[in-house]
């Protein structure tokens, strides 16, 4: 199950102030970097619940946020809802395939479960890219932003939308939370760890993985909504395996399953591709490499070797000051 | 269009092509998961990397000499990498293989983009087989012909030295259960190597009998990827039979869905291997069940 420690509050701390501070201050391209960076981790904080939380290792995240931008361009330019309507419609939209995506997965593990997904997202690109009614290879151009105005928040301008994202993407991590405290995140820790036992225990588990890929789903799809409404423009690159790829390495090179170090891995690799792409056009050589040192360290990413380094001192620190108040109780209570 | 005779024949002899360019991949993939359940996502950019060594080598000694250079630089490489990277993930789960051959696929991918830049590169099909064959009433290239004529050759030669020969026999204990296979003596760490080598030299071949027919780019191993896993999905993981059979099916489906049904054709093959994985979660015709 998800706890905060007192070193995961920290890095919420440092991350969310940063995120302020640079929301604050920024010039049009510290903003859009920010933006790019709190839309990202929209995406991973989803994946990393189904794939760190229940094992279920998706290559199809990318798809799902791409069924939310178009979705949302669809039914906000060609059907004509309000963006409120059209955000709800996306999304619900979303979840929905997701459950659906999640369900039919549900049996298969390990390399055949992240082949379907892979499988699914591809039918989407493949789909997405030929059918006329999507704008094919070119893309649906002229997405609006949602309009805030009655709570005197204008999203055209960068700065606004910035806070907006970080609003959102601060909802998100509290859903994510709650959904793994809840009991249907706890029975999807046990999924992960011995499944046979959970069924054993009168547990349908099929059911359980596909509620949380359709939750998974819901959040994509916000992030997929968010991903159009700042660039306003949507293109079937946006469902490419590729974006899925870059998430898993996001979730990877941040720690699995820790939802914090994942935020801080979105940050890292943004900030990486823009320095290194301003540097060289062969970033993606400094990533793969960045990557596989990563993994064969054997840490889990960046936020858990912190945890590892750090995080175990802190809690016996902690430890130790509960027990030099009342040695008893701790006794008890083990 | 007209659905005669020549039609068929012409559709078929393209999927069959297809299907065989994809068997030389999925073969060496497939046979590595099975042995090792070592999952290689750079499999592609090695192919990738095989039409790039054809390509030089053919600019200088003819198409010949890349032929038969490219497959050995190729395993070159995966001599390089198995005792650099992949020995020592040996023992890793699959995510982290995955993940180290998927860094693998950005570093490579930008190191042909290093080394040979990001321009196209061509390559002239060898004069012994240019032109053009009439075969059943149709005219087909002679290189085409040639492709499946190799993948078939190249299917027997594996065919009978997994079933035929005491290094097979070795190669189909270590997949059916490579714990008792080392208690009997064999060394597996060893067979995997060679099998490894093999799959490499394999891509590499692919690699430098596709370059004359598409145009070499450095993503060109991205986009064989997907069509090669879907491939060892649907026939099943570590066996020859799973491959030939996930080569022709996606060959043929692939072919023959983009001229009949042309809406449909690229959802269609993903939707048959959601299908599949649907009904028979391990592919068709897995190595153990």
């Amino acid at each position: 199950m998800f706890r905060h420690t007192p070193l995961r509050y920290a890095a919420l701390v440092l991350l969310a102030s940063a995120a302020l501070f640079q929301a604050f201050t920024a010039e049009y391209f510290g903003l859009e970097i920010l933006t790019e960076i709190l839309i990202l981790a929209m995406l991973v904080i989803a994946l990393d619940m189904v794939a760190g939380f229940g094992g279920m290792v998706s290559l199809c995240h990318g798809a799902l946020l791409g069924v939310g931008a178009y979705g949302y361009a669809i039914l906000s330019t060609k059907v004509g809802l309000t963006p409120l309507m059209a955000m709800g419609g996306a999304v619900a939209v979303t979840g929905g395939i997701a459950w659906v995506i999640g369900a039919i997965c549900a049996r298969s593990h390990g390399i055949y479960f992240i082949m379907a997904t892979l499988a699914f997202g591809q039918m989407g690109y493949s789909y997405v890219f030929e059918a006329p009614l999507f704008g094919g290879d070119d893309g649906l151009g002229g997405i609006a932003r949602l309009d805030l105005t009655l709570i005197g928040l204008d999203l055209n301008d960068g700065r606004s939308f910035a806070l907006f994202c970080l609003g959102v993407l601060a909802a998100i991590y509290g859903a994510a939370v709650l959904i793994l405290r809840s009991g249907l995140g706890r029975s999807l820790s046990g999924v992960m760890h011995n499944e046979q036992r959970m069924r054993a225990l009168g547990l349908t588990v099929w059911r359980v993985k596909a509620d949380v890929f359709g939750l998974s789903g819901l959040i994509s799809g916000l992030a997929g909504v968010m991903a159009a409404q700042h660039v306003m423009f949507v293109s079937p690159g946006l469902l490419s395996w590729t974006v899925s790829g870059e998430a898993l390495v996001v979730v990877i090179l941040g720690g699995l399953g820790t939802l914090v170090g994942p935020l801080l891995g979105a940050a890292v690799f943004v900030l990486l591709k823009h320095e290194v792409g301003a540097l060289t056009s062969y970033w993606h050589l400094v990533v793969g490499v960045i990557l596989i040192a990563v993994v064969m360290s054997r840490a889990n990413g960046i936020f858990g070797w912190i945890e590892a380094r750090f995080g175990a001192r802190i809690e016996r620190r902690a430890a130790d000051a509960v027990r030099d108040i009342d040695p008893r109780e701790v006794k008890t209570d083990a | 269009m007209s659905l005669d005779l020549g039609f068929w024949t012409l559709q078929a002899l393209n999927a069959l092509q297809l299907s065989m360019l994809l068997f030389l991949l999925s073969i060496g993939l497939t046979v590595i998961f099975g042995l090792m359940h070592f999952v290689n996502l750079a499999h592609g950019a090695l192919y990738a990397l095989g039409a790039y060594f054809a390509a030089s080598v053919a600019a200088v000694g003819g198409y010949w000499a890349g032929f038969f250079l490219a497959p050995v630089a190729v395993a070159g490489v995966g001599v390089l990498l198995y005792s650099g990277l992949i020995q020592r993930m040996r023992k890793s789960g699959p995510m982290a293989q995955v993940l180290v051959t998927f860094g693998l696929i950005f570093a490579l991918l930008d190191i042909t983009r290093i080394v040979w830049g990001d321009l196209a590169l061509g390559l002239e099909v060898p004069t012994l087989l240019a032109g053009r064959v009439a075969l059943l009433g149709v005219e087909y290239p002679v290189y085409r012909l040639f492709i499946i004529a190799l993948g078939q050759a190249i299917f027997a030669a594996l065919a009978f030295v997994l079933s035929r020969t005491q290094i097979g026999a070795m190669i189909r204990a270590g997949v059916d259960n490579d714990a008792m296979a080392a208690c009997l003596g064999i060394n597996v760490e060893r067979l995997f190597f060679i099998v490894f080598c093999v799959g490499c030299a394999l891509a590499g071949l692919a690699g430098a009998v596709a370059a004359p027919l598409l145009s070499v780019t450095p993503d060109m191993g991205l986009q064989i990827l997907i069509p090669t896993l879907i491939v060892i999905v649907i026939g099943g993981l570590g066996s020859l039979k799973g491959a030939i059979a996930g080569s022709l099916i996606f060959g043929f489906v692939q072919t023959f869905g983009a001229v009949l049904a042309p809406q449909l054709a690229s959802v269609l093959i993903y939707a048959l291997l959601a299908a599949v994985l649907v009904i028979r979660p391990v592919g068709l015709f897995p190595a153990k069940e």
